[in-house]
């Protein structure tokens, strides 16, 4: 453990660089939430840890119609920005229940996503807006969207050369809504979240989104539980339907917070009432 | 002098509190004080065959290790006696303490237990106590005969009895049956386990210890160590929350083996993963009852047999079986009573006390009954309750007879705070006779 | 890799050798004697570790002490630098907000941060901004009364 390296680079080439040399051996250091639970238990054992606190990827703005973050921004961050208040109100609900106090000051929105818990709590609002991750290396940068980021539990597309720099969100239009239970009220990953988002004409849905998390090894799309309700008249009966059949689109497992039981009935209850406060029902 | 009754009063070493002042043992950091992790088995039940430390001596920063041929006297302790200081030839839990590293900090310590190199047979555990309770049930620990605690020789039920059960129950109108079962828990501390241990200018043992019973332990350790009391400073009081799970040897044992071996002072402690997964838990109690009660109302009979999970080792368990029992019944007049309690062993984690050890287990399932009781009857819930509350005079199975009764008063006044109109004739009930 | 790292610690300047995957927790605990954070779960679950860095609460057991240069820290052994209680301080030791004292530090700390933002929280803000700090002995009722005292300004520093 003595002889583990610190960088602290303040630019995102000397990053890029440090990450081509060292690939997979060195950990990434944003907030730390993650990874420094992971160092105190000696889960993880890095060459070198790589502090990307001073590159500058603490921003919110608005640009081409899109909102982007940086992915240094941390949930505290997105919590006091007024852009994100007014444009992304449904991230800032998910963001208001990510950890505790103290864990939002240094949280990071790139580090939700690199950890890639399936119960993340700020990934299904970015999935429900089409949002894109943006990773940088010394090859260049790419986008991959949210939707397609995550392989498995903890697991993405991310090379081990790659940094996630940006998320783009595009401000699709419709209405978003988060939704998210745990064993407590505060401070708790959850036992199931769920975001959806929908766009309305009258009481008919022109577009919709809906994601789980806590529901599969990643976050997860409902397309056939989408498919429902496009360019249908929203009721009761059909947001019920359309819970139902997105819990069956998931793959609730049992672990220590609850049984797979309980999270279809606990998907099925959020997802409606999501839906039910998107549709405006 | 009486002025100060009914007062607030901060507390007189508050301050320390608040100014962060008060020194839990963890903010114990003394000059070329070592730290020690403990090498634990993988195997919920296993057989020794080696542990090799000579790859895990060469990390740089490690000062040796402790076994239990490093022990200078008793290599069983805990309030039964029973269980393991370091395990020897058998480990009877996963997790259980087998040696220990000692080194210059955690991480080193960490780094060479990886080292280590343990060679341990693994054999087939027994997790639930009513297998573990069948005739020809694979042994939780080779040193025992079965897996029954004995509370005498040959003795593996204790029994507590008044009156005559079987009359009760034939007297009775109805009988009610019901098995509860009261789990796990932990006492989640905030303060996780750790004890420091040093020796004085006088060549004295210091240990400074998070115990809540300094008295129930120094006995037992002064023991493990070969010390006479006076060779020992066993120091504590500043508990980080106790509930119970402070009343077992968790690090003392370890810290002060460790200083005695290295003579340097040497910190001890448990990570909170530690902590909640090895340190001793509220454990299961399984109980049955057969209620008898008359049409009026009156309890005849309560014959109950309970069940407790001990873990590897008795520990407070089998006392735990005895103190149950008493409070199986709840705080009710039954003239006949028989509670049968078996405490068992499987291979776990030593079970122990946490917060009103016992009373609840035997407590909640007796109101269930209660509850069921009354249902059985037609009567209502507090009638029942009314009917059967104690009253001074009246005897416990154990055969306490009880003073200063005040169930009756306290379900008046609950029910008032709620807004329960009681009928008069509940109200005109007394605890100080029927 | 042994670095010297430089911050300030309750108001005073500090240097201290520290390596990579130190955090600012056994950093403040075991070199530099500051032992009123406590290490309650080494997870960022407990809260007992709670300390400000630049005024915001932080987890200090999830904090590698190397990115703190340059920065203020602040435990609770700097609530009251000249010996006098700060509010929170006495307000909590009259309204017996705590059991056996071991979330204490990292309760005041959070209760600090949260007056500095919001001088005059509901009830329901500070259960919520407390959100973070566990008590086992159960002493949440009183802690956020003596958080409404302060507010309330019963308590003048």
């Amino acid at each position: 453990m003595k002889e583990v390296s610190y960088f602290a680079p303040t630019e995102v080439g000397e990053a890029a660089k440090l990450l081509a040399e060292y690939g997979d051996k060195a950990a990434i250091l944003a907030g730390g939430t993650d990874l420094v639970a992971q160092l105190n238990y000696y889960e993880v054992k890095p060459a070198a840890l790589l502090y990307i606190g001073g590159l500058g990827l603490d921003y919110v703005r608005e640009k081409g119609g899109k909102l982007v973050i940086g992915a240094g921004t941390t949930t505290a961050h997105l919590l006091a920005s007024d852009l994100v208040a007014q444009k992304f109100p449904v991230l800032a609900a998910a963001a208001a229940t990510h950890g505790s106090p103290a864990v939002r000051t240094v949280a990071t929105i790139g580090g939700n996503l690199g950890t890639a818990s399936p119960a993340g709590d700020l990934i299904p609002p970015l999935m429900v807006m089409d949002a894109d991750v943006i990773l940088a290396s010394v090859r260049g940068e790419r986008a991959v969207p949210v939707k397609d980021f995550f392989t498995g539990p903890g697991e993405t597309v991310r090379a081990a050369d790659e940094l996630i720099v940006e998320i783009q969100v595009p401000l699709l239009p419709g209405k978003a809504v988060f939704e998210k239970v745990g064993r407590r009220k505060a401070q708790v990953c959850s036992i199931v979240s769920a975001a959806v988002r929908l766009e309305m004409d009258g009481g008919v849905c022109k577009d919709a989104r809906i994601v789980l998390g806590s529901m599969a090894p990643t976050p997860l799309r409902c397309p056939k539980a989408e498919g429902m309700l496009k360019g249908k008249a929203v009721d009761a009966a059909l947001i019920a339907k359309c819970a139902a059949q997105a819990v069956a689109e998931s793959d609730p497992i049992d672990d220590q917070r609850a049984t797979a039981w309980y999270r279809q009935k606990a998907g099925t209850a959020l997802v409606g009432r999501a839906l039910t406060k998107a549709a405006g029902v | 002098m009486t002025e100060y009754v009914g007062m607030a009063m901060p507390r007189y070493d508050g301050i320390g509190q608040v100014k962060g002042q008060t020194k839990f043992v963890d903010d114990f950091v003394l000059p070329g004080m070592l730290y020690a992790k403990a090498l634990r088995s993988p195997v919920h039940k296993g057989l020794i065959r080696s542990v090799d430390f000579s790859a895990a001596k060469k990390v740089p920063g490690v000062v040796g290790f402790v076994t239990a041929d490093d022990i200078p006297g008793n290599r069983l302790f805990g309030a039964c006696g029973d269980q393991q200081v370091l395990a020897e030839s058998y480990t009877a839990y996963k997790g259980e303490d087998i040696a220990l590293v000692v080194a210059v900090d955690e991480d080193t310590c960490m780094e060479a237990l990886e080292k280590v190199k343990l060679d341990i047979e693994e054999q087939e555990p027994v997790f639930d106590m009513f297998e573990a309770a069948k005739p020809g049930a694979p042994l939780v620990r080779p040193d025992l005969k079965s897996n029954m605690w004995e509370f005498m020789p040959g003795v593996t039920t204790r029994v507590i009895y008044l009156g005559d059960v079987d009359k009760g129950l034939a007297e009775a109108d109805y009988i009610v049956e019901g098995r509860y079962t009261t789990g796990e828990q932990d006492h989640a501390a905030m303060e996780p386990m750790v004890s420091v241990a040093y020796f004085d200018d006088a060549e004295r043992l210091v240990i400074h210890t998070h115990s809540q019973c300094l008295q129930f332990q120094l006995g037992s350790l002064a023991s493990i160590f070969d010390l006479p009391l006076s060779r020992i400073r066993y120091i504590g009081g500043v508990v980080g929350g106790g509930f119970g799970g402070k009343n077992h040897i968790h690090a003392d044992h370890f810290a002060g083996l460790a200083a005695l071996k290295f003579r340097r002072p040497v910190k001890y402690r448990l990570s909170r993963r530690e902590d909640l997964l090895y340190s001793t838990k509220r454990g299961v109690f399984i109980l049955e009852y057969k209620t008898g009660v008359k049409k009026d109302g009156r309890l005849t009979a309560n014959y109950i047999k309970l069940w407790h999970d001990a873990g590897a080792y008795g520990g407070f368990s089998p006392y735990g079986v005895e103190k149950c029992s008493m409070f199986a019944s709840g705080p009710y007049h039954i003239p006949n009573m028989r509670v049968e309690g078996q405490c068992v062993f499987t291979n776990k984690a030593g079970s122990s006390s946490m917060r009103g050890f016992t009373i609840m287990n035997g407590q909640f399932p007796m109101e269930m009954q209660m509850t069921k009781v009354a249902e059985a009857v037609g009567i209502d819930q507090w009638e029942l309750r009314f009917i059967n509350a104690w009253r001074d005079g009246d005897m416990g199975v154990s055969r306490y007879v009880v003073r200063g009764a005040g169930a009756l008063e306290a379900m008046t006044g609950a029910a008032k705070l709620a807004g329960i109109e009681l009928p008069d004739h509940l109200l005109a009930m007394s605890s100080r006779g029927r | 890799m042994k670095q010297i790292l430089s911050f300030t610690l309750n108001g005073a300047p500090v240097d201290v050798i520290v390596t990579a995957t130190e955090t600012l927790l056994d950093v403040l605990r075991e070199k530099l004697g500051v032992t009123g954070p406590k290490r309650g779960c080494d997870n960022g679950d407990c809260g007992t570790c709670t300390v400000l860095l630049d005024g915001e609460p932080v987890r200090s057991c999830l904090t590698i002490a190397l990115t703190v240069a340059g920065r203020q820290v602040l435990t609770v052994e700097g609530l009251s630098p000249d010996g006098d209680l700060h509010p929170l301080q006495k307000a909590f030791h009259e309204h017996g907000a705590f059991q056996c004292g071991f979330c204490t530090p990292g309760m005041l700390m959070s209760a600090k941060a949260l007056l500095d933002t919001n001088p005059n929280p509901s009830r329901v803000e500070i259960r919520e901004y407390m959100s973070g700090n566990l008590c086992r002995c159960g002493s949440y009722e009183e802690v956020v009364e003596a958080i409404q005292a302060v507010a309330a300004g019963e308590y003048k520093e």
